[in-house]
């Protein structure tokens, strides 16, 4: 429960693309192939740790669907993480990524870690995105990218892992300042105290990342 | 406890004393919060406590402000003014000004004092017993309207408080809420004063609070804190068990309430550019539907019907899920139905044996049951309660959420916003209402089952029980002002979409 930071993440991208499943398959450990859209936005939490350090993911789960569009983009503010996701047998998903991601850009600040996310890897017969095209746009635009399948678990911890792993990385670089929540971090509520306290308390495990690795 | 009578009015005066010299400066502090900047860039202990709008919650209608009067007005309620047109909801007419809650940025310094005092405070305190109540209560309905003397109908419940409170009073024809809400406030002032005078450095706590935050919401800010401190001792199973807050944030209800307010205060913004864009007669006509709309917001019909004898199980969900028909927006209060239903299956469970006066369908319940009677302690049953009422409000709170969505998203509209805004005016009292009963239970359960338990130790749990029910019900109905702007946007919307169609 106690934790060194929170990080508030949104997730983004086209209706149908597996974001709710994503979302799921991370904080629930399981996959539900049929769901109901989404409604505005729906949450979800875990806990994972990086380097030694238990982080709060706080996620922000937001309606694909082109008419809540000028909804979810209320929800942009204030995130430090996006995954911005995609369906590898859907072309047009990939297409829409542009405008996706000026809206997230526009919305949020500036040195949001955005992870780029091919889904339905698990779908390789009927793929319409080649893994390549994700990398380059990825690359061009700044973007951190992965294929993740929602439905085997495929590289979801580590799309959720590795987004944290960057913005604590710039975290302890100096570049978001923690102390100001629009950039979407709350310093956890035993910092302020435990300074001399130490982190009996901290040390406590919950969701520990077990690296799972690579199997897509 | 009735000796409490003569020792009220000085540490009264005490408090209102200490109140005014620690006024000013904390005051300035919550000014200075900044709109985009969130209130808990301080290391604040549980996010909880931060999504206030306003503090000053809208069951502090006529009744409690009576209650409050003495210690309100001493502190110079600089903030307050009295002459804003008092409308159902009280003072929530201004929430607007800022939707960040500004008492959490300065919750830092409510001090640990306050909470090692809490629990001096509860066990000293007890609970008022129900004449000291209906003194109180008469006196204040008294007050506010002399010709109307209110009625007053004393029921002695368990522990007599919730029942107690005048059935309604009235007020410039308005019906307010009234009865169990206020009692819980009438608590927390208690346990105030009683904190007031044990605790020197609670001067500065006290005048924070009279910067009209509540009572309830101090006392829980303080109690967070306090968890917080200890979080390095408690293991976090019992610490989160009866933790409000965790459990509150734990069902997304702070998520919610968070993405609603996002939603609210966008609108808001919206409303205020379209506002400033309009002039001359056009800027006459909206701004007098909108003030139509701002109403229905603060005239919720509370017609309570005389401590109306239990209702049936069904009737809740039923009514919810009426009234959540009436707003024509595509979700369902399936999931807050659900909660409640689950929450009343477990009270009626510990209650099987010693209710043999209830009706035949519990009876054969009560074979199997008794036995987990008998396994359901007073801690049992408070966690239980405190986790029902958290995950009853981040219910309604979720609901709230979606409903300020879907009319955001909804282009055509089959009813009018102020249509809307009045069914979730109602909601709103019936959320809260069910809130109080289910608390009531709760108590009941409590000291049925707690009879042998010493007094120090029931009511404590029993204080708990009523402040929870107290915060909860003041969640909802932050979470329902914050549906303000979202439908006077709607509305504005609508209104410039219908001659173009």
């Amino acid at each position: 429960m106690t934790y060194a930071y929170l990080f508030k993440y949104i997730i983004i991208g086209d209706t149908g693309v597996g974001k709710s499943c994503l979302l799921l398959q991370f904080t629930d450990k399981r996959f539900q192939p049929v769901h109901d859209l989404t409604i505005g936005v729906e949450f979800g939490a875990r806990m994972v740790n990086i380097d030694g350090k238990q982080i709060k993911l706080q996620i922000w789960d937001t309606a694909g669907q082109e008419s809540f569009r000028s909804i979810t983009r209320s929800y942009y503010r204030g995130a430090a993480g996006a995954l911005l996701v995609y369906d590898i047998t859907r072309r047009e998903t990939f297409n829409h990524l542009t405008s996706w991601l000026e809206d997230a850009r526009q919305h949020s600040s500036s040195n949001m870690v955005i992870m780029l996310i091919g889904n339905k890897s698990d779908l390789e017969s009927r793929r319409d995105v080649k893994r390549e095209e994700g990398e380059a746009f990825a690359r061009e635009h700044g973007l951190i990218f992965m294929e993740t399948s929602a439905k085997t678990a495929c590289n979801v911890e580590e799309a959720f892992i590795n987004t944290a792993k960057e913005i604590y990385r710039k975290i302890q670089q100096g570049l978001f300042d923690v102390h100001n929540e629009a950039n979407g971090i709350k310093i956890g509520p035993q910092q302020c105290i435990s300074t001399s306290v130490g982190s009996i308390a901290s040390q406590r495990n919950s969701g520990d990342v077990e690296s799972n690795s690579g199997c897509c | 406890m009735s000796d409490k009578d003569d020792t009220e009015t000085p540490v009264v005066t005490e408090a209102t004393s200490l109140l005014e010299d620690g006024n000013s400066e904390p005051a300035k502090n919550s000014e200075s919060v900044d709109q985009s900047t969130k209130p808990e860039s301080k290391p604040e202990p549980i996010v909880s406590t931060r999504k206030r709008p306003e503090p000053k919650p809208s069951t502090d209608l006529e009744t409690s402000e009576v209650l409050s009067v003495q210690a309100s007005q001493a502190a110079g309620k600089e903030t307050v003014s009295r002459d804003e047109p008092q409308t159902g909801w009280g003072y929530w007419g201004r929430w607007g000004k800022s939707l960040l809650s500004s008492a959490s940025a300065t919750v830092a310094t409510v001090g640990q004092g306050i909470s090692n005092v809490i629990e001096k405070a509860e066990t000293s305190l007890g609970i008022p017993s129900p004449s000291e109540i209906s003194t109180e209560d008469q006196c204040a309905t008294g007050e506010t309207d002399a010709n109307e003397n209110g009625n007053s109908s004393t029921m002695i419940g368990p522990f007599g408080v919730f029942s107690t409170i005048s059935t309604a009073v009235q007020s410039t024809g308005k019906s307010v809420i009234s009865g169990g809400l206020d009692a819980l406030e009438f608590i927390g002032k208690k346990t105030m004063d009683v904190i007031a005078e044990g605790d020197p450095g609670f001067k500065r706590t006290k005048g924070l609070m009279n910067r009209n935050s509540t009572l309830s919401q101090v006392l829980r800010e303080a109690k967070e804190k306090e968890e917080q401190w200890t979080s390095n001792e408690v293991t976090m199973d019992t610490d989160k068990k009866t933790h409000y807050g965790l459990l509150f944030d734990e069902f997304q209800g702070l998520s919610h309430l968070e993405a609603l307010e996002m939603l609210s205060r966008e609108s808001e913004i919206k409303v205020k550019s379209i506002l400033s864009s309009l002039s001359g007669e056009e800027l006459e006509t909206l701004k007098l539907e909108l003030e139509q709309l701002k109403e229905a917001f603060s005239l919720a019909e509370f017609c309570e019907e005389e401590e109306e004898e239990k209702k049936g199980d069904e009737d809740f969900t039923k009514e919810i899920t009426e009234l959540f028909s009436q707003l024509h927006v595509s979700s369902k209060p399936e999931k807050l139905a659900r909660a409640r239903n689950t929450a009343y299956e477990w009270i009626r469970t510990s209650l099987a044996k010693p209710s043999e006066e209830k009706g035949g369908g519990e009876k054969q319940l009560e074979g199997e049951k008794t036995e987990q009677l008998n396994k359901n302690s007073v801690e049992d049953i408070h966690a239980f309660a405190i986790r029902s009422l958290a995950e009853l409000t981040a219910c309604s709170i979720e609901l709230f959420h979606k409903t300020a969505a879907l009319v955001l998203h909804g282009r055509k509209q089959k009813v009018t916003a102020i249509e809307r805004s009045r069914t979730l005016s109602q909601m709103t009292v019936v959320l809260c209402k069910e809130l109080s009963s289910l608390s009531k239970e709760f108590t009941t359960c409590l000291t049925t089952a707690g009879v042998k338990e010493k007094a120090d130790i029931l009511n404590p749990l029993i204080t708990a029980v009523f402040l929870e029910a107290s915060n909860s019900a003041s969640y909802i109905q932050d979470a329902f002002q914050l549906l303000l702007p979202v439908l006077e946007i709607s509305l504005i919307e609508n209104k410039t979409e219908l001659p173009e169609a």
